[in-house]
């Protein structure tokens, strides 16, 4: 065996441009499967990750009325408590349970700022903003100022926002909004914070101020529109979620929907369909550049049909020829999957820090996605990749070296 | 006891509908130590004999002793081993590994049959690679090599494990009249001193000339079957 895998190691360099260009193809393959691996999962997680701190938590309480009118930012269908416990003991319980670290309240609604030329329209959220800067990526988005404070009369806002209605942190802002008896009210606010973020949603739209501010000016007082729990491994969030429902059940909550990050999305589901959908894309991928493998190891056996007769009357067997052919078309695999990996890995080693712009593609998408995708670059999608392109190159070029087996040593010494 | 023994064997190849007689009935006895020659026109069956004898393509009928065991019911995988360790091949074009030296060609043979070390392996092939003349071309590659040297190489490959039988299917084709002459002075030379036996496939007159033995195939037939003292 080892005299065969020399053999087929120097047999590569017979042709050299031929083996370059076959080893090249596979290690193009290999390198858009890392880099395409990297790029979906840096989205994926990113996205995850956005959905989870801006939208569903880990597990999301709602109303389940509020599920159909969330879009409408209604407040006649709030998290109010259970039979015989307030909204505050229900956090201080659900804080309790099992894999449950945080509870985090919000409370969303519509508001406007009106400036000289228009009415600037904008999500309101009533936040916790301890809470939401442990929960949360905000501290690292404020460019300017601080988070919100419990019991100030003071918002936060993103850039985009600040500049449509030229206002700048330490000025004054006056909403107007509904409260929850459909009277519309006005308010000011000092702005203590800005935030410069990629994220369209924190960008443009949402105004962030203190959750007991908010209760007392739409005359909520000790409810929410949404709890988001936050559990200790957002992957094992099943196992969290049936003492959930059952404490929100016992206790007489039975209006209340308890969803966890996973179902409650329609998008995170398509992204993960997608991502298996991707894994056939990878094969196919694999599959297509093994052709050209295939191809040069046709071109091979055609080439040496009267050095197989040879090898066969020295008394090579049918197998050891197999082999023979099998390790020459190994060894390209192995060659071009290993610089497809590295090179695959360097690019996302690269582009994980710079990142990759989309906002272009996303800019009338109505997604929670980060315009700017980065990459990941980790070693298991080289891995991957490497074994992928190794395992495909080789079981397709049993097909040309199954041929050569076979040759009849008679004929093939015939051949010229 | 005779090396080969053919009795009756026949060889009939199929092309399309038709049947295609190469071998009718051929009775044959060789002993070991012979250097012998099948010779006749093109088309005669030459080449089926020596590929019959070689172990190389099974008969239509008859029977093939081969050092006392027949090998009609051999399947292809125990032809391979009977080729592997008892029968040696030289070609007429050569058939070396281009990308493997004069040594590395010629300890390919050897390394099949497994049971030497790496030394011995070494010694034997750089003794032999010494007789046949290329002692010091040992590192060359094939195309580094004239016709004649490749040949030698080849005959050195053929020779190295020692088998009981080399079948040479017109060595001298591709080489001028003095390098046929060397070449066949060369195996002879080894045919006395290792009583090798050699059979040879030729319309070359010169290889008839160093024969013992000359048998001609005329037709699928022995024709002639002429010993010379």
């Amino acid at each position: 065996m080892k005299f065969l895998i020399s053999i087929a190691f120097k047999n590569m360099f017979r042709n050299k441009l031929r083996t370059v260009v076959s080893i090249l193809a596979i290690a193009f393959a290999v390198m858009v499967i890392v880099f395409t691996r990297g790029l979906i999962d840096g989205m994926i997680e990113d996205t995850y990750s956005l959905y989870i701190h801006y939208d569903t938590g880990h597990i999301k309480i709602i109303d389940q009325e509020y599920e159909q009118k969330e879009k409408l930012l209604s407040l006649n269908y709030t998290v109010n408590g259970l039979e015989n416990k307030s909204l505050s003991e229900m956090e201080s319980d659900l804080s309790d349970l099992d894999g449950i670290e945080m509870v985090v309240p919000r409370l969303k609604f519509g508001a406007a700022v009106s400036t000289e030329e228009e009415l600037v329209q904008m999500l309101a959220w009533g936040v916790d903003g301890k809470k939401e800067l442990k929960f949360t990526n905000i501290g690292r988005e404020l460019s300017r100022g601080r988070m919100v404070e419990s019991g100030k009369r003071e918002v936060v806002m993103g850039t985009a926002l600040l500049d449509k209605i030229n206002k700048t942190v330490g000025e004054k802002v006056t909403m107007v909004y509904t409260t929850a008896f459909s009277s519309f009210q006005g308010a000011t606010f000092e702005i203590v914070g800005e935030i410069k973020s990629n994220l369209p949603l924190l960008n443009e739209q949402v105004v962030f101020m203190p959750i007991d501010t908010a209760r007392q000016l739409l005359y909520l007082n000790d409810e929410s529109t949404e709890l988001l729990l936050v559990t200790a491994d957002r992957d094992q969030v099943n196992n969290y979620l049936p003492a959930v429902r059952n404490y929100l059940d016992q206790n007489g909550g039975e209006r209340y929907l308890a969803q966890s990050w996973r179902s409650g999305n329609t998008f995170i589901q398509l992204l993960e369909v997608s991502e298996k959908i991707y894994n056939f894309i990878y094969l196919f991928l694999v599959l297509l550049s093994s052709i050209v493998v295939i191809n040069t190891l046709v071109m091979i056996v055609k080439e040496r049909t009267q050095e197989i007769g040879m090898m066969s009357a020295l008394g090579l067997k049918s197998r050891e020829i197999l082999e023979l052919f099998l390790l020459e078309g190994s060894a390209m695999a192995v060659i071009g999957s290993f610089l497809g990996a590295l090179g695959g890995g360097l690019i996302n080693y690269y582009l994980s820090g710079v990142g990759f712009d989309y906002s272009a593609a996303f800019e009338d998408i109505d997604v929670l996605m980060n315009p700017i995708i980065y990459p990941t670059f980790k070693i298991e999608h080289m891995i991957f990749a490497f074994v992928i392109g190794v395992v495909v190159t080789t079981l397709t070029a049993i097909i040309p070296a199954r041929r050569a087996a076979k040759l009849e040593p008679t004929e093939a010494l015939r051949e010229i | 006891m005779s090396l080969i023994k053919l009795t009756g064997l026949e060889k009939i190849y199929q092309q399309g509908k038709i049947e295609v007689p190469a071998l009718r009935g051929i009775d044959m006895e060789i002993e070991s130590g012979e250097f012998t020659t099948i010779f006749g026109p093109s088309g005669s069956g030459k080449t089926t004999l020596l590929n019959m004898i070689g172990c190389l393509d099974k008969s239509t009928a008859g029977e093939i002793i081969f050092d006392g065991h027949s090998i009609n019911d051999l399947d292809n995988k125990e032809l391979a081993e009977v080729r592997r360790y008892n029968l040696g091949f030289v070609f007429q074009s050569y058939n070396l590994i281009p990308v493997l030296t004069a040594f590395e060609n010629v300890e390919f043979a050897i390394r099949l049959i497994d049971k030497h070390s790496k030394k011995e392996r070494k010694d034997k092939v750089m003794s032999l690679l010494e007789e046949v003349g290329l002692g010091d071309m040992a590192h060359r590659r094939p195309n580094e090599l004239s016709g004649g040297q490749k040949q030698r190489v080849a005959i050195a490959r053929a020779l190295i494990k020692e088998p009981k039988l080399v079948l040479a299917d017109e060595p001298t084709a591709n080489l001028d009249s003095e390098t046929s002459q060397e070449v066949l002075e060369l195996m002879k030379e080894m045919n006395e001193e290792l009583n090798t036996t050699f059979i040879f496939s030729t319309h070359d007159p010169q290889v008839m000339d160093y024969a013992r033995r000359l048998i001609e195939i005329k037709d699928g037939k022995i024709s002639k079957d002429q010993r010379r003292d």
